[in-house]
């Protein structure tokens, strides 16, 4: 039996014979990687994409009230410190955060400081406002920076960390605002505002007062379209607009683990509650397509490499029914049938592994035209991502080894039928 | 050296066996040159297939360097005729793909890598090889740009990178003009001399009297 490097040295003298043949096939397995790679590579980067557009905690309940509640004929149905306390005591329910809506209208008319840029003369903006415990935010922020401001100092608030790119991508182009440079901490930025004052005629309170905000951090946990500021904030306006007390708009119950959150929007749904799948529902479908049509595509790409093992196959066999003298030889010359089978199978496998690798060149290659071109088209798309794809280590190793085992499948019958070849027949 | 004893070997030929050696014996010792003679078609290259360890489906006693070929597996096989034993034949048998130097290497090349396997060896050797057989300068040279003689030259450099105990020839000198054909017959009698066995099957007389024995296969058996 010939050793590893004597098979590889053959092999390699047979490949060197017929570089154009040899060429062709790899070229044929190269596409088939290069569809693979390219393809899980733009499944990866867009699945990762969605998780950053609807990035929905797997453990999070959003507990509302019901719409036509029955609960409150049952004395349920009203979400109150006594309903989140219920909540929070449900079996797996690790906290529940209340979110109160402002009741009192807060207006802007002049840009952040900071920010600069022209505002258009004129244009008010309502400012929806929440109120959320600030123990919702708490990773999100500075240790104490979220908490009901003492008089003159300005009011912490929580931004949804989309709002940014929202911003970004769409409000500042179209309202000749400066965008944010890549990167840039927003946080301590402020924001003066009219407390009671409403852009709708009529709708102002008696007393409007000068307030700032200012930005505490960004966090996923806060709605996208308002403005979180400290539970004790809303309650301490509402009492000094003489606001009733008002019910919560929504409280959050965080799951201990991703598996309770069926048993909890069961709880949630008996105590007269509704549930808003909203987010998570739209995060799954997301998800759901993004996987399917991955898969759709990565079954092409494996159709592709198994056409590639054919066309291997099919040029090995040509290959070695043409080389039965030569083969013979070798076997005179001290090749075992066992030996002459490697030989043909590690062509298969260098015409594979030569594909692969080029393969997985050129699909890195497409991506990043792909990511320019984006680039370019879709400047201000909201959300858009760095890169539509993902290349992991693991995902390269992939679109090499596929083929190149592909290859070695497509070369198992000719190598067979090499080792068959009888030399005391073909030598007479 | 070589030992056969009542070698047998049938070819079925539809539902007909043809019997082509019936019953041969054969002793070829170390430094003997021993030529066989006899017509087309009596065995003569089926009888070296078997005392090359090619052919396996025969009946009786083989030996070849020391080792039996009875029961003797496809990789032991191999390894035998890779190590022990030499072929030379008519039509040459080199890769055209191949330069001359390459096609020597390839019994180095086939041998199970151990110390002094490395391709840089075997390519040395490969060398040394070509220079004995006096194309030493014409290694880097494809097949097809040498000429009949030159090639048959590089088809014995192959043939002997292993130092066989065995060189078994199919009418070395069949396609080689008489000059071309002399430098063959003289290399034959120089390894004969430095103690190889070889076993020459022709139908040229310039061979045969370079021989020290000549045999003739006649009806499936020598004499
Ligand atoms: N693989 C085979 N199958 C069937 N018959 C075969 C096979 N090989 C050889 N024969 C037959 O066996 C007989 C001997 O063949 P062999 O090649 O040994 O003859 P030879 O003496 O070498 O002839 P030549 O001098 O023409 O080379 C011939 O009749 C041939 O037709
Ligand atoms: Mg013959």
């Amino acid at each position: 039996m010939a050793g590893a490097r004597g098979i590889l040295w053959l092999a390699g003298a047979a490949l060197r014979a017929d570089r154009r043949g040899a060429a062709v096939n790899a070229a044929a397995a190269c596409v088939g990687a290069a569809a693979l790679v390219l393809f899980l590579a733009l499944g990866l980067g867009v699945g990762a994409a969605a998780r950053r557009l609807f990035p929905a905690d797997a453990r999070l309940v959003e507990v509302v009230p019901a719409r036509v509640s029955l609960g409150g004929v049952l004395g349920g149905g009203r979400l109150d410190d006594d309903a989140v306390g219920r909540l929070r005591a449900l079996p797996g329910a690790a906290a529940a955060w209340p979110r109160l809506p402002l009741g009192v209208p807060v207006s802007a008319s002049e840009p952040a400081g900071g920010l600069g840029g022209r505002w258009p003369s004129g244009l008010a903006l309502q400012l929806p406002i929440v109120g959320v415990d600030p123990a919702l935010v708490e990773e999100d922020v500075a240790p104490g920076a979220f908490a009901d401001p003492p008089p003159g100092a300005p009011i912490p608030t929580v931004l949804a960390r989309r709002l940014v790119e929202v911003y970004d991508r769409t409000l500042a182009p179209a309202w000749n605002l400066r965008r944010l440079p890549p990167g840039v901490s927003l946080v301590g930025v402020e924001l003066p505002v009219r407390v009671g004052h409403s852009v709708v005629a009529g709708a102002s309170e008696a007393r409007v007062e000068p307030e700032r905000l200012r930005l505490a951090g960004l966090s996923d946990r806060v709605p996208l379209y308002a403005v979180a500021v400290p539970l004790e904030t809303v309650r301490r306006l509402h009492r000094e607009y003489g606001k009733g007390d008002a019910a919560y708009g929504q409280v959050t119950v965080l799951a201990a683990r991703p598996e309770d959150v069926p048993a909890l929007a069961a709880a949630a749904r008996r105590m007269g509650f509704a549930v808003d799948e909203g987010e998570r529902a739209t995060a799954e479908r997301v998800a759901l397509i993004v996987k399917v049509t991955t898969g759709a595509l990565v079954l092409l790409a494996v159709a592709m490499c198994a056409l590639a093992a054919l066309a291997i196959a099919q040029a090995l066999s040509a290959s070695v029914r043409g080389r039965v003298r030569e083969l013979a030889v070798l076997q005179a010359l001290g090749a075992a049938p066992a030996d002459v089978r490697r030989i043909v199978l590690a062509e298969g496998a260098a015409i594979g592994l030569a594909g692969g690798l080029a393969g997985a060149l050129v699909a890195r290659g497409l991506a990043a035209l792909g990511d320019a071109a984006a680039a370019r088209l879709l400047a201000d798309l909201p959300f858009r991502p760095e890169s539509f794809f993902l290349f992991p280590p693991w995902l390269l190793a992939l679109g090499v080894a596929v083929p190149a085992l592909a290859a070695i499948a497509g070369a198992l019958g000719p190598a067979a039928a090499a080792a068959r070849v009888d030399p005391a027949r073909t030598l007479s | 050296m070589i030992r056969l004893r009542g070698v047998k070997k049938c070819f079925r030929d539809g539902a007909r066996e043809v019997p082509v050696l019936r019953g041969v014996d054969l002793d070829v010792a170390p430094g003997e040159l021993v030529a066989i003679v006899g017509p087309s078609g009596s065995g003569k290259s089926t009888l070296l297939h078997v005392a090359g360890a090619l052919d396996r489906d025969f009946e009786g006693e083989a030996v070849v360097a020391g080792t039996s070929l009875a029961g003797l597996g496809e990789a032991a096989r191999a390894e035998l005729r890779n190590r022990a034993i030499g072929f030379v034949f008519q039509a040459f048998n080199l890769l055209p793909t191949l330069s001359a130097l390459e096609n020597v290497m390839l019994p180095g090349v086939l041998r199970r890598a151990g110390p002094g396997g490395g391709i840089g060896e075997v390519r040395a050797r490969a060398r040394d090889a070509l220079q004995r057989v006096g194309l030493g300068d014409r290694g880097g040279a494809p097949p097809a740009r040498l000429s009949g003689g030159e090639r048959q030259r590089v088809a014995l450099a192959r043939a002997l990178l292993s130092r066989p105990a065995v060189l078994l020839a199919d009418e070395p000198t069949g396609n080689l003009d008489a000059s071309s054909g002399a430098d063959v017959i003289r290399l034959f009698v120089e390894l004969a001399r430095d103690g190889v066995s070889v076993l020459v099957v022709t139908h040229e007389e310039r061979v045969s009297d370079a021989a020290t024995r000549v045999l003739h296969l006649l009806d499936g058996r020598l004499a």
